[in-house]
Parts: C-alpha cells; structure tokens; sequence
C-alpha cells in the first residue's frame, strides 16, 4: 500500500508525517534540525519508515515545506511553511469545526493565517525579519531560568499573583530584563507567566491585521506550552483550538498535499 | 592627515569592491537563473555590467544634473544643454555607508543615496556630478538635502506643493518650475530656447512612446517579458544615453511582437501575474521582484517611481510658445503623480486598480522600505481600495539588507501559492 510523506524543516526541529491513502496519519516523527538539516531529515524519514516496518519503495510521494524546504533535493516538490499549514489545521482541526485563523509560533516566526473552507490561504501575517516572541524567546527564557522547557506551563499555572509586565519584546533585552528581575526578588512563576503574556500579546496584536473571526486554531511547537495557550486565550477572549499534536500540524498539511499531487500525476498518466 | 587620506581611499576601494561584488551577484541571478532573456536585454545587462562592476562612465556627457526624484522635469534639463542622471540608489552597501547620516529607522534608498554621492561609488558619471535638483518630497529626501550640500555639491531645491488638487498648488508649482528653468540656464550657460525646449520635449516623448509601447505589450496573455527585465529597462533610463535607450527599447519591442506571434510564454502560461507597487525597485536591490518571478509569479505592471511613474505620463501642450509649454511641462510633473507624499491619495487607489484590471492582475505585490513612512502610512487605505475589488495583496516590509531573504521567500512563496488556490477553485 502507498503512503505519503510530508517534511517540515524548520529552524528548531524536523517534523516528518506519514499519512496513508485514507488521508490516516500511519506515522511521526519530530527530531532537532541541527546544523546538518539535509542529512537529519533523511535520517528521519528513513528511521521513521523503519521503525513501522515500511518499505521506502512504497513511499509514492514526498513534499518538503519550512525553512530547509528547497535543499531537499529527495522531496518530489516542495511548498510553503504557510500553505501547508493551512491544509494541515484543516485536517487537525476538523473535529472541533471548521477552522478560519490558524497562529502558528515556530522556532524564529510567528504567523497569522486566515484560511476558506477548503484550506485555501486567503491572507497571512508574518513576523519581520525579527524574532522577538517566537520560539526562541522561550527558549532564552527558559535558559535564563534554568527550568526545562517543558516545564514552563507548569509554573505559570502556579502563579498565585499577577503576571509581571516584560517590557521587552527583544530576546537579547529580555534576558537581561529577566536578569534584572531575577535580582529584585520576583520568582520565576511571575516571571515566565509575564513573559507568557507578552508573546500572547503581540502575537494577537499581529493576528488582528487579518482579522480573528471564527474558530482560531494556534499550533507549533510553542502550543505544547499550556500556560501560553491560556495566556492567547486571555488576550483573544476566547477558546482557540489547539490540535493533539501541535508540532507537526504543517507536516501533516505537507503530507495531503502530498497525496493529492500523487492524485493528479495519476490522473494524467 | 596623509594616513587618514589613506584609510579613507581604503574605505571607498573596499566599498566599491563590494559594490562590485553586489551588482555582479544580482546580474547573474538575473541572466542565468531565468530561460530565454529577450536578445534585446544583453544591450542593458552590459550597461550596469559596465557602469557598477567596471566603474566606466555610462556615455560621454555634458552639464550632467543629478536629479533624486521623479518630479524633475527632464525636458528642461535637456533643452539646457544638460543631461539629467537619476541618482536614487539601490546598494546595500551604500546603504551601509550612508547610514551615518540618517536616524537609525530610515529608508534605505535614501541612506543609500547619501552612501552613493559621499564615496562618489557608483555614482555614474562621478567626476563630472557638481549639481543635483532635490525636489522637496518626503521628509527624509528634503533634509538630505542639507548633507548632500556639506559633502560639496551644489544643491537645487524644487519645491514641490504637499498637495496637488488645489489651483493654489497648481500656480505655485508652475512658478517653481519656471525659477528652475531660469537657475537651469545659469548652472549650464546655455538659454531654454523655444526650439531646443521643442527638440528635447521630442526626445523624451520618444522615450515614453517607447516606454507605453512595451508597458502596454506587458497586458498580453502569457506574459511576453519577465517583470525583472522591464525594471532592468527602465532602472537604466536613470543613467544611460536616452536615444541610445529609446532605440533599444523599440528592438525590445519588436522582439516581443515576436514573441506575441509565435505565441511564447515568458512564464509558466499560467503563472500568477502581480502588479508591483510601493517603494521602487532600483538595481541592484531588485529581490523582491526576483523572489516573486522565482516563485513562479510574473510581474506584468508596476506602479513605481523607477519605472511606470517615471516614464508613462506624456506632456500634453495647447499652445506652442515657450511660456505655454513649460507651463505644460510643470502640469505633466504634478497631476498624474502618484507620489505618496500627496496628502490624497485617491489617485494612486484608482491607478492600481485599474491598472490590476487592464493587466489582469491576479495580486498586488506592495513593497515599502522599513522606514519609508509615506508608502507605509499609505498601505492601509491602498489595501482596502483593493480589497473591495477582491484584489489581493501582500503588503511587505523590507529594506536592502539581504538577511530576511529566507523569511520573504516563504511569504512570496505562500502569497503565490494562495492565487493559484483560488484561481484553481473559480475554474
């Protein structure tokens, strides 16, 4: 039986999705970028289709998306990080309804995107060159903190007070911000629920260029941090839809796509 | 002070190896990444190969007169005896070096201006620009000015009306055009006669014919040119010999008759065509226009000051004597101007959606330069004007600097992706 590939290679991490021709994700993968994204991917995919007893040759279609896309020289075609992950959210989403806003906060981008019915971009935010309240961001913070990343939900949700304000939105004024924080005596509940609060903020400040009608969708890795969602929530007003897999929603969009350029190809031929 | 001569000629030589570098990188882009460049572009190619990479003088000129922006009237200029060169500049390493004199948030076509006449760089014709007409545009132009004079040229300012409705602004525009005429005759020695004003309103009326002809072969279904080699043509109206350039354009044109006959695409036949406005698009800062072609779009039209707002309003004259013609000249400079320091807007709207239609424009590309303010102030209503036609647009914040390539590639890319989505649903 096929099955199709979708690999997203973005700045942090590589996300490989397998999806069969029911469109049924078969298998995932997400594994760090490191400075050899080419060979990493392909790592991926190949230990991926292993560890599921597949046969590469069975592999009928691939499509690369994210940063890395283009030097995928294996991929059949490549997209962008923003139309995949339109399709992607569409397919994640559907069981909670129809989805109209996706944000989406990767490594070094954060992105607003405004989608029809058939996953169709209609319009799109994008942060500018800089990185301020992206991935990256927590990642610093984090650091800075000495906490695990993982662990950052966590203690925003033991902030028994309030927030505190971060004025800095640059992660390099931010550490320091942090640092100086650190030395008045804050704790880090108030410092991380702060800094939560400050990407949510900007992030929907972003997101509003497009407009935030309907049932908005927020994904990529950043998502998997509970305390960030409730922080969007609060600054949005109302529920967003996070999918069980947050991370690889774009890799999954690249899969269907995937899928349906092996459709038209049969079609033709 | 010989040691620090020195460092400074150091200076200028690692600028204008970079320079070089620069303009060498972008020409191959153009040349090769493309198939099928029309013969006729390699006459243009070889003139910015010549005048950034070898630093030789465009063509042999008299009484050059830089000029910064497009409401210079060239046809007094020529009559003269002048020889305009436009000298908006489009090097991110003048960019660099320029950024000295300006606020850290400012235009990069403007630091790159004042990089370009303070290391005389890729200044064309750099040991014979003494004189430079600054209109008085936006802001950031109009105080250049004042440095643009400390580095020891002799600056002319033109004064431009902030709006250009009103009968006020007219008279007071006509009058400025009139005293520029006079301070023309005295920087060059040579009297705006009535014949040579006539001669010169000729040759750049070639020139636009010239120009019309090509925009208007642009509107043809495949595209018969890529947007990136019209900006080619017109970025080198700004220095180049304008007979030589008319006479080359016209070859262009025939060329893509041509194609027209033979039915080629320039593009993928069913490449998303994009109408190309906001801040210009100067060499070698050309990205955006390459990005958008490489991600399968191809520019059909723009609404630029380097290039369609420069060259496609034509002097229209009642009265043949010398009053009623630089009179003429004057309104042909302020009316159609889609400049947006003009505190209406309205034109600009109606232009580009019209300008969408006769193209068939599938999306507009808006470019504004990090710090530009007027084009940036100007995105919101331009975007609901379109919008309310079911035009889409990508409105994109850059600036020279090549550091957000991989960033904009995925924002063209997607931009793209989304028209051919919905084109691929109408059907």
């Amino acid at each position: 039986m096929n099955y199709f590939a979708g690999i997203d290679i973005g700045s942090t991490a590589i996300k490989v999705a397998l999806i069969d021709e029911e469109k049924n994700v078969i298998a995932s993968k997400v594994t760090s970028t490191g400075s050899h994204f080419r060979k990493n991917s392909i790592e991926a995919l190949h230990g991926l289709v292993a560890e599921n007893g597949l046969d590469i040759d069975n592999l009928a279609y691939m499509v690369s998306t994210g940063y890395g896309r283009k030097l995928l020289k294996e991929a059949h075609e490549s997209v962008s990080e923003i139309t995949a992950n339109a399709i992607g959210a569409l397919e994640a989403g559907w069981e909670h309804g129809e989805i109209s806003t996706i944000i989406n906060i990767g490594g070094q981008d954060t992105k607003a995107i405004q989608i029809d019915g058939y996953g169709t971009v209609t319009n799109f935010a994008m942060n500018d060159k800089c990185a301020a309240g992206t991935g990256k961001f927590l990642d610093v913070t984090a650091r800075n903190l000495e906490v695990d990343l993982e662990e950052l939900g966590e203690y925003h949700f033991n902030l028994k007070a309030a927030p505190l304000p971060i004025n800095s939105t640059c992660v390099v004024f931010a550490e320091s911000e942090i640092i100086g924080l650190l030395a008045d005596g804050h704790g880090r509940e108030e410092i991380i629920a702060g800094i939560h609060y400050s990407i949510a903020k900007r992030t929907i400040r972003l997101a509003k260029r497009i407009g935030l009608d309907g049932l908005v969708c927020f994904d990529g890795g950043p998502a998997l941090n509970k305390g960030l969602v409730a922080s969007m929530e609060d600054e949005l007003g109302k529920k967003i839809v996070v999918p069980e897999f947050p991370q690889l929603t774009t890799a999954i969009g690249a899969s269907v796509l995937a899928y349906e350029a092996y459709l038209d190809e049969q079609e033709i031929t | 002070m010989g040691s620090e001569s020195l460092t400074e000629e150091k200076k200028v030589a690692f600028n204008r190896t970079h320079m070089a570098i620069e303009a060498e990188r972008v020409l191959q882009q153009i040349k090769d990444d493309f198939p099928d460049n029309p013969d006729a572009m390699n006459y243009f190619y070889d003139r910015y190969e010549q005048l950034y990479c070898e630093g030789n003088s465009p063509f042999e000129a008299e009484n050059v007169i830089g000029t910064l922006c497009v409401q210079v009237p060239e046809e007094l200029i020529y009559a003269a005896g002048g020889t305009p060169v436009r000298m908006c500049n489009g090097f991110y390493a003048n960019d660099q070096a320029g950024a000295e004199f300006m606020p850290a948030k400012s235009c990069s076509l403007v630091k790159a201006t004042l990089g370009m006449l303070n290391d005389r760089s890729t200044l064309p014709f750099a040991d014979k620009v003494k004189d430079i007409v600054l209109p008085a545009t936006c802001d950031q132009k109009r105080k250049a000015g004042e440095m643009i004079r400390e580095m020891g040229y002799e600056v002319y300012d033109l004064e431009v009306p902030p709006v250009k409705e009103s009968e006020a602004a007219r008279l007071y525009w006509r009058r400025s055009i009139r005293d520029f005429a006079v301070a023309l005759q005295k920087i060059t020695g040579k009297k705006i006669s009535k014949n040579r004003l006539k001669e010169a309103m000729a040759k750049v009326a070639a020139a636009q014919k010239a120009y019309r002809k090509l925009h208007s072969l642009r509107a043809e279904n495949p595209a018969l040119i890529l947007g990136k080699d019209a900006f080619m043509v017109t970025n080198a109206y700004f220095f180049d010999n304008i007979e030589d350039w008319t006479d080359v354009v016209n070859q262009l044109n025939e060329e893509l008759e041509q194609r027209k006959k033979e039915n080629f695409s320039a593009a993928q036949r069913r490449a998303p065509r994009i109408l190309f406005t906001g801040s210009p698009a100067i060499f070698p800062n050309l990205k955006l226009p390459i990005l958008i072609e490489q991600s399968g779009g191809v520019i059909v039209a723009d609404e630029n000051c380097s290039s369609n707002r420069m060259l496609h309003d034509m002097v229209a004259v009642d009265e043949w004597d010398t009053e009623n013609m630089v009179a003429s000249i004057a309104d042909n400079y302020l009316k159609p101007c889609t400049c947006p320091i003009f505190t209406h807007n309205d034109d600009r709207k109606r232009k580009l959606v019209s300008m969408a239609r006769e193209f068939a424009a599938d999306g507009v590309v808006y470019q504004a330069f990090s710090g530009c303010q007027v084009y940036q102030m100007e995105y919101s209503s331009i975007a609901k004007a379109l919008q309310a036609e079911g035009i889409p647009m990508l409105f994109v914040e850059s600036d020279y600097s090549p550091d957000d390539m991989g960033q904009l590639s995925t924002r063209i890319e997607a931009f793209i992706e989304s028209l051919k989505a919905k084109r691929r649903r109408r059907r």
